[in-house]
C-alpha cells in the first residue's frame, strides 16, 4: 500500500514537473528574450530599425533612451500588443508572433499609464488579474496581501481606486502586473509620479524581483533608478540600440560619474550630430 | 476556456452597473422611472382611459424594447472609456482571449436587460398594465428582449469602435438609439416610417410583445417570423459588431 501511495505520488511529481517545463518553458541558451532584427515601422516612421538584443534569464535590464526612442513600441512588441514589421522576438522561449498565448501565460506588465479599473477598490482589481491569469483564488489572497504591504497599500486596499493618489495609483499597477507571478515583468515607467520615498520603496520591491529570479525589463526615465537597479542597460535612440553594458563597464568606456552623464553624452552627441 | 477570467470580467462589470451612477441611471432607474411616468400619464391608475384597453396597454410593450435599446449606449460608452484608460490594452496581455473577453461583456449585458425587464414588468404591472399571454407569454417576451440586448450589445460594440472616447459614443449611439426609439416603439407610424421601421430589430420585436400581450398565439407564424428576423438581425450585427471592434475598436 505504502508503495502505491508512493508511486503515486511520483506519478504525480512528473506531471507536475512535465507541466511547469512546458508551461515555463523559457531556457533558450539561458536567454529569456532573444530579439534578432526587429523593425516596427507605421506608414513612414520607423519606431524600431533592425533591433538586436539578448536578455538573460533572471536579469533586470533597463532599457534607457529619449522620448520617442523606441522603448514602449519594443515593449509592446514583446507583449504582443504591437505586431512587428520585419525580424524575430523569442520570449520566454516562445516566438511572439506565432505563440502568443503561450507567451502571455509568463508574463506580467505593467503599463507606463495606471490602467486600473477606477470604482474598483485595490483588492477587486488585483484580484481579477489573477483571475484572468488563472490564479488560484487561495494563492491570489496570499500573493495580493503580501505585494500590497510590501508597497504600503494595505491600509486603502478596500477603498476605491478613483480616490488613490498618483503614486498609489502607480503602485497598484505594479500589485496588478505581479499578481500572476510571472518569469518574466515588463515594467515601463513604473515609479513616474511618485515621490522619492515611494520611488526607493518600490526600487526596493523591484529588486527583490531580481531576488526571485525573475526577468524584468524596465523602461525609465529616472537613469539613477536604472543605475540602481539594473544587471545591464540598453540605451535605444531612433529605434536603434546604441548602447548596451553593466552600468560599471558603460561608467568606465565612457569615464562618467554616473549613468545620466553617459547616457547625456550618447544621446546627446547624437542629436547634435542630427542622424 | 477561461471561465476564471469570464466570471471575473462578468463580475466587475454588474459591481460597474451598481457603483457607476451613470450606468445605474441609464440602465436601471431612466427605463424604471419611465414606465411610472407613462403609466401614470396614460395608465388606468393615471386617470388613462379605463374602458377595456388604455393608452398605456399599447405603449408598454415599447417601453420594454426601450430599455434593451439604451444598452447600444452604456456598452459603447463603457468600451470606449476603458480603451481611453488603457483598460483594454492591459487585458489584452493577460492570457483571456478576445472572444472570452467580448463574450464576458454579453452575457453581462444579457444579465442587465434580464433585470431591465423586469423592472419594466413589474412597473407595468404596478401601473396597471395586465397582459394577456400567461407565463409562457411572458417567458417569450423575455426572450425576444434578451435578443433584441444581443442586438445593442452589437450595435454598441459597432459606435465604440468608431468613438475616440466616452463621450463621442455616446453621441454616436443616438445614431442607433434614435431611430429604434421614434420607428420601432408605440409611435405610430407612417407609410414612410413603416418601411424604416423593417429594418429595426425593436420593432420587431415591439410588434411580437404587442401581440403576445394582447392574446396572441406565441407560437403563431407572425411571431414566430418576428422572431426568426430578429435573430438573424441579432447574429449579423453581432458578427459585425466583433469584427469592427477587434479590427478598429481595441487599439487606442
Amino acid at each position: 500500500m505504502m508503495n502505491n501511495i508512493l508511486s503515486i505520488n511520483k506519478s504525480k511529481q512528473g506531471n507536475t514537473r512535465k507541466m511547469s517545463n512546458k508551461n515555463n518553458k523559457i531556457k533558450e541558451n539561458g536567454y529569456a528574450i532573444i530579439i534578432k532584427d526587429l523593425v516596427k515601422r507605421y506608414d513612414d516612421i520607423i519606431a524600431v530599425d533592425g533591433l538586436n538584443l539578448k536578455i538573460k534569464d533572471g536579469e533586470l535590464f533597463s532599457l534607457l533612451g529619449p522620448n520617442g526612442a523606441g522603448k514602449t513600441t519594443t515593449i509592446n512588441i514583446l507583449n504582443g500588443l504591437v505586431k512587428p514589421t520585419e525580424g524575430t522576438a523569442i520570449v520566454g522561449g516562445y516566438d511572439v508572433k506565432k505563440e502568443l498565448k503561450n507567451v502571455k501565460k509568463l508574463i506580467g506588465v505593467c503599463p507606463q499609464e495606471a490602467a486600473v479599473f477606477k470604482y474598483l477598490n485595490a483588492e477587486e482589481n488585483v484580484k481579477l488579474f489573477g483571475d484572468l491569469h488563472r490564479v488560484n483564488k487561495k494563492v491570489i489572497k496570499e500573493r495580493m496581501n503580501k505585494h500590497l504591504e510590501t508597497l504600503g497599500l494595505t491600509e486603502y486596499s478596500k477603498r476605491k481606486a478613483k480616490g488613490y493618489s498618483g503614486g498609489m495609483l502607480r503602485k497598484l499597477n505594479i500589485v496588478m502586473a505581479l499578481i500572476n507571478d510571472p518569469k518574466i515583468a515588463f515594467l515601463d515607467e513604473p515609479t513616474v509620479g511618485m515621490d522619492p520615498r515611494a520611488r526607493r520603496a518600490t526600487w526596493e520591491f523591484i529588486g527583490s524581483l531580481k531576488e526571485q529570479n525573475k526577468t524584468v525589463i524596465l523602461t525609465t526615465h529616472y537613469i539613477e533608478e536604472a543605475e540602481a537597479l539594473s544587471d545591464r542597460v540598453g540605451i535605444i535612440d531612433y529605434g536603434k540600440l546604441i548602447e548596451l553594458g553593466s552600468p560599471k563597464e558603460l561608467l568606465a568606456k565612457y569615464e562618467a560619474k554616473n549613468l545620466e552623464e553617459v547616457f547625456l553624452n550618447i544621446t546627446g552627441r547624437r542629436i547634435l550630430e542630427g542622424i | 476556456m477561461n471561465f476564471q477570467g469570464l466570471f471575473g470580467l462578468i463580475k466587475i462589470e454588474l459591481k460597474k452597473l451598481i457603483r457607476e451612477p451613470a450606468i445605474l441611471i441609464m440602465n436601471l432607474l431612466f427605463p424604471a422611472i419611465l414606465t411610472l411616468v407613462f403609466g401614470l400619464t396614460f395608465g388606468a391608475i393615471g386617470g388613462g382611459d379605463t374602458g377595456g384597453v388604455n393608452t398605456f396597454d399599447i405603449m408598454a410593450p415599447g417601453l420594454f424594447a426601450y430599455a434593451c435599446i439604451f444598452i447600444i449606449m452604456t456598452v459603447a460608452m463603457s468600451f470606449a472609456d476603458e480603451r481611453e484608460e488603457g483598460l483594454l490594452r492591459r487585458i489584452n496581455v493577460t492570457p483571456i482571449s478576445s472572444s472570452e473577453f467580448l463574450g464576458s461583456h454579453i452575457i453581462t449585458n444579457m444579465i442587465i436587460s434580464i433585470i431591465q425587464v423586469v423592472l419594466v414588468f413589474l412597473f407595468s404591472v404596478l401601473m396597471g398594465f395586465r397582459p394577456l399571454g400567461g407565463v409562457w407569454g411572458v417567458v417569450m417576451a423575455f426572450i425576444l428582449m434578451i435578443i433584441l440586448s444581443l442586438c445593442s450589445v452589437g450595435l454598441g460594440l459597432l459606435t465604440a469602435s468608431i468613438a475616440k472616447s466616452g463621450a463621442v459614443a455616446v453621441g454616436i449611439s443616438m445614431i442607433f438609439i434614435l431611430p429604434q426609439m421614434f420607428f420601432g416603439t408605440f409611435l405610430p407610424l407612417s407609410p414612410t416610417t413603416e418601411i424604416i421601421a423593417l429594418f429595426l430589430p425593436s420593432y420587431y420585436v415591439t410588434h411580437s410583445i404587442t401581440l403576445i400581450f394582447h392574446g396572441a398565439e406565441i407560437l403563431s407564424a407572425e411571431i414566430l417570423l418576428s422572431l426568426t428576423v430578429v435573430s438573424i438581425m441579432a447574429g449579423v450585427i453581432i458578427f459585425i459588431g466583433v469584427l469592427m471592434f477587434k479590427k478598429y475598436g481595441s487599439e487606442k
